[in-house]
């Protein structure tokens, strides 16, 4: 019962992992907080299930979906924010903020208001055993994937030529841009590497619930900001610590809190985290960036 | 006596210029808003009634949020659930008992049977606002820019799980009902008229401008002793009375609700409001909301769907949210700064307005003082910036501080100006100063500009040195003709209401040393205050410090590159290289230092002037 409760919390931190991760690396670097990315996740859901719909076989789905996540978020960055470069923190901030609502109307009425079930796989929600703990396949599934995802990026960083770029874009842009790296290819490849991280983790969400509806990626996404705070906004290792600390937390309360109290959940999770920030307002793990005296 | 009594008389009005200027913004716009209730009370239906209430029950919250979020520059989600509160507040108080027994069956003894009237429900709300704005901001505000906008987002999150999951209280996700419904036209109309005043008004108070200031430049605000925090606090609670007020009437006026209804769309919705009008101004509020509101009841026709010039139209959900959002990308899109949100109406400032007459009151001759740093170190992961420093500097002085680039000189200057915490060592300004904090030591006389210059780019001119002026003169009248005494002496009071953006570099400069003034320091300290000024500029300059410091004996240290002005100018000279002191003494002894030559021009050089300089004498 308590591996089983672990288990829950590690793979639900893993998911609001990859989404902080996701908001932070775009935050890093163009300093926009996206609030659209919960509906690149919904997307990334819906693409699942259309292909799943025209029968792909399920791994080609999950590539196309995750895929699609990907390229929503590069076309985002193309369409609505790259008219707005250069514009304030909050211009953009409240950009990504009407792009989300209008998204959301967008599946409403594109495609329903109501939850669509998604046929996944019967092994996917199947258990096994060791000795005495029995482990459910789908969280164990999502802490493999987040935590390949985690080591597959922090590779991408530090190993390619993009990747070092990047680092050093979050740390100061301009002298990145000097140094004769187009600054699109940078954001672009932000936008693409957060949209891949938003397709994962909707894998991840819809693997446990079944379901897509255009509200889906709303909570995790909310969540996920929190997470990227308490890390230290633009920290990628601060997201990361953030989201796994958020998703444990949460878990772990909802199966100790007695039942009169469970319904404060949140609050009580969300009144935790600012206290901690009272403590770090830079977060736990602060971003580094370049001043200028 | 008479020619005294003139020269004061307009200084000395029954309203500093600002707050006249203001309040004659603020009663247009109220006159609009009562002429248009007015003009639907007598000709419209109950229905266009009923929109032009919820109208300015919107306005209401909208100006809370644009009290906060206009000044400080932080976009706040939080305004929804503190309207939220309000609502149920009110809910709770105004209820009838006999409902109450049935509705509420679990509420706590000391929250039942109350059933007070509207407003004396609202004056209790407004207390709790008070309350509840300091126990929210406090920590909030910690927290700057973009995460602290995030920290309003799960204080949203808090509160709708409080009201969802407070069943006793709330009845949880259920409709809470049985509100009364006694808030009409003219009692929203009339708070919201309030609210208006206040947004307009509170601009323009102390905590108005320093939250500006900080929102324009933070380490600029604090260098003129500005407590951002307590600045931003203010501003926090003030549009969290105006939003749990909106909340209050909102109660009233639907008499039946659910957390839902103060959630995410409903913060959405006071945002986009505010970002159509533009978010900077009480006028942009003012506009967003009587514009999303009509375009609002325009697209609410169309969202059942129905036949329409022979189209068949399908049911949309969520039809005004989308328009909302076309709407808020467009104008941030196509007028970042919202359809109105550049400025005031700014009725009395017009060409021709009255002018502020500056102080004829000569500034003070300070009295004698030290500025004094013992053994002071700073210490940045293993490079000792400033390394052991002892100097000490009295009024009725000028030093300039020189050294090669990266010698420590600007961390000597952070540091002399609280803005900088020492890794060891002590400042002290006569009395030792408590802990690093730019803001304490510029209200104790510390002066400053900076390298990179920080003025307010979007505040004018003249309010940028009221800001400063403020830390010393409590009345905003007397500080106001303090700051044009400071611009005029700078040459800058033509552009007194010109934004501070739209002055050249030169200008910007010397904006930034008149605010540093205003302070009525005992200390001025300038970073390179000549740097990217032409010659001519810089002869401007120096002939301004030299007559501001014999007219106010007050004592300059500047950091400078431009050796002929440091040469002419100061009559001290400290030399700094690798953070340590290598020399300090008037011009002359500090020139034919080898120490100073060696640091400067390297070794060899220093030996061989050294070297020809004795064959030189011996010669002689």
């Amino acid at each position: 019962m308590i591996a089983q409760q672990i288990i829950n919390a590690v793979s639900l931190g893993g998911v609001y992992a990859l989404l902080a991760l996701g908001l932070a690396i775009v935050f890093s670097i163009v300093g926009l907080i996206n609030f659209a990315h919960g509906e690149l996740m919904t997307l990334s859901g819906y693409a699942l299930l259309a292909c799943l719909v025209f029968g792909l076989p399920f791994p080609l789905a999950v590539l196309v979906a995750v895929s699609c996540g990907a390229l929503a978020a590069v076309a985002m960055e193309r369409v609505a924010f790259r008219p707005m470069r250069g514009a304030s923190v909050t211009s953009l901030l409240l950009t990504s903020f009407a792009v989300s609502s209008l998204l959301k109307v967008v599946f409403q009425n594109g495609i329903s208001a109501r939850p669509q079930a998604v046929a996944m796989p019967g092994w996917m929600t199947g258990a096994f055993s060791f000795g005495d703990f029995t482990i459910g396949v789908g969280p164990s599934i999502s802490i493999v994937v987040s935590a390949l995802a985690l080591i597959a990026l922090e590779l991408f960083l530090r190993r390619t030529v993009t990747g070092t770029a990047m680092r050093a874009a979050a740390e100061d842009f301009n002298v990145v841009r000097l140094m004769g790296i187009p600054a699109s290819r940078i954001i672009a490849t932000a936008f693409l590497l957060s949209g891949l991280l938003a397709g994962l983790a909707a894998m991840l969400w819809v693997a446990q619930r079944a379901s897509v509806d255009p509200l889906m990626g709303f909570t995790p996404v909310l969540k996920a900001f929190i997470a990227a705070v308490v890390g230290g906004l633009g920290s990628l290792p601060g997201a990361v610590a953030g989201g796994f600390l958020l998703g444990i937390i949460e878990v772990l309360l909802q199966a100790t809190l007695p039942g009169a109290v469970a319904p404060y959940r949140d609050a009580i999770v969300l009144s935790g985290v600012i206290a901690v920030l009272l403590i770090r307002p830079q977060g736990l793990i602060p971003a580094v960036r370049a001043q200028r005296s | 006596m008479a020619q005294v009594a003139m020269r004061e008389s307009p200084g000395r009005s029954f309203m500093p210029a600002a707050f006249r200027n203001a309040g004659a913004d603020a009663l247009c716009m109220v006159a609009v808003l009562l002429l248009a209730a007015l003009i639907i009370f007598l000709f419209g239906g109950a229905a266009m009634q009923r929109v032009v209430t919820y109208a300015a029950i919107m306005l209401t919250a909208v100006l809370g949020l644009q009290i906060f979020s206009g000044n400080s520059g932080i976009v706040s989600f939080g305004h929804a659930a503190f309207a939220g509160l309000g609502a149920y507040a009110t809910g709770i108080l105004t209820m009838p008992a006999a409902l109450q027994r049935t509705a509420l069956r679990d509420l706590p003894q000391f929250l039942a049977g109350y059933e007070l009237s509207f407003f004396a429900a609202l004056a209790m709300v407004l207390v709790l606002a008070i309350v509840i704005g300091l126990l929210t901001g406090t920590p909030l505000l910690r927290l700057t820019g973009s995460s602290a906008s995030i920290a309003t987002l799960a204080m949203l999150i808090i509160v709708y799980t409080l009201l969802v999951a407070g069943r006793e209280i709330t009845r949880g996700s259920q409709p809470f009902y049985g509100v009364p419904r006694e808030v009409g036209l003219w009692t929203a109309v009339g708070i919201a008229s309030v609210a208006l005043v206040a947004a307009r008004l509170f601009r323009e108070t102390a905590f108005g401008l320093a939250t500006r200031a900080a929102a324009n430049d933070e380490r600029g605000a604090a260098a003129v002793g500005v407590d951002q925090r307590t600045a931003r606090l203010a501003a926090w609670v003030v549009g969290t009375v105006a939003a749990m007020a909106a909340g209050a009437m909102m109660a009233q006026f639907l008499g039946a609700f659910s957390p839902r209804d103060f959630y995410f769309d409903f913060g959405f919705t006071l945002l986009a409001m505010l970002i159509v009008g533009g978010m900077n101004s009480s006028l942009g509020a003012f506009t967003g909301v009587v514009v999303t509101i009509a375009v609002i009841e325009i697209v609410r026709r169309f969202e059942g769907g129905g036949e329409m010039f022979g189209l068949h139209l399908p049911v949309l959900f969520g039809l005004t949210q989308g328009v909302l959002a076309i709407a808020m990308i467009l104008v941030i899109w196509r007028r970042p700064t919202g359809l109105f949100g550049e400025r005031e109406l700014n009725l009395l400032r017009r060409p021709g307005g009255r002018a502020i007459p500056a102080s004829a009151q000569p500034p003070l001759h300070v009295e004698h003082d030290r500025l004094a740093a013992d053994h002071l170190s700073r210490r940045y992961a293993g490079v000792v910036a400033v390394d052991d420093v002892t100097l000490a500097f009295d009024t009725d002085s000028i030093t300039g501080i020189i050294g090669p680039n990266g010698a420590g000189k600007t961390t000597l200057l952070n540091m002399l100006a609280g803005d900088v915490e020492p890794s060891a060592g002590t400042v002290s300004i006569g009395g030792a100063v408590r802990a690093a904090s730019a803001f304490r030591f510029a209200r104790s006389g510390v002066a400053r500009t900076f390298q990179n210059i920080r003025v307010f780019p979007a505040m004018t001119v003249l309010e940028n040195v009221v800001v400063a002026a403020r830390q010393v003169e409590p009345d905003l009248g007397q500080a106001e003709a303090a700051a044009m005494r400071e611009l005029s002496r700078m040459g800058l009071e033509k552009s007194a209401d010109q934004p501070a953006a739209r002055l050249a570099y030169g200008q910007r400069r010397r904006l930034e040393v008149a605010r540093a003034l205003a302070l009525k320091p005992r200390f001025l300290l300038l970073d390179e205050p000549a740097a990217g000024m032409n010659a001519v500029e810089t002869a401007e300059l120096v002939s301004i410090l030299s007559a501001v410091r014999t007219e106010r004996r007050i004592g300059v240290v500047l950091i400078e590159h431009d050796m002929r002005l440091v040469m002419n100018l100061c009559e001290r000279i400290v030399v700094i290289d690798h953070g340590r002191v290598i020399a300090d003494g008037t011009p002359a002894e500090v020139q034919n230092n080898p120490a100073v030559i060696a640091a400067y021009l390297g070794s060899r050089t220093a030996r061989a002037k050294t070297a020809s300089e004795t064959t030189a004498n011996e010669t002689a």
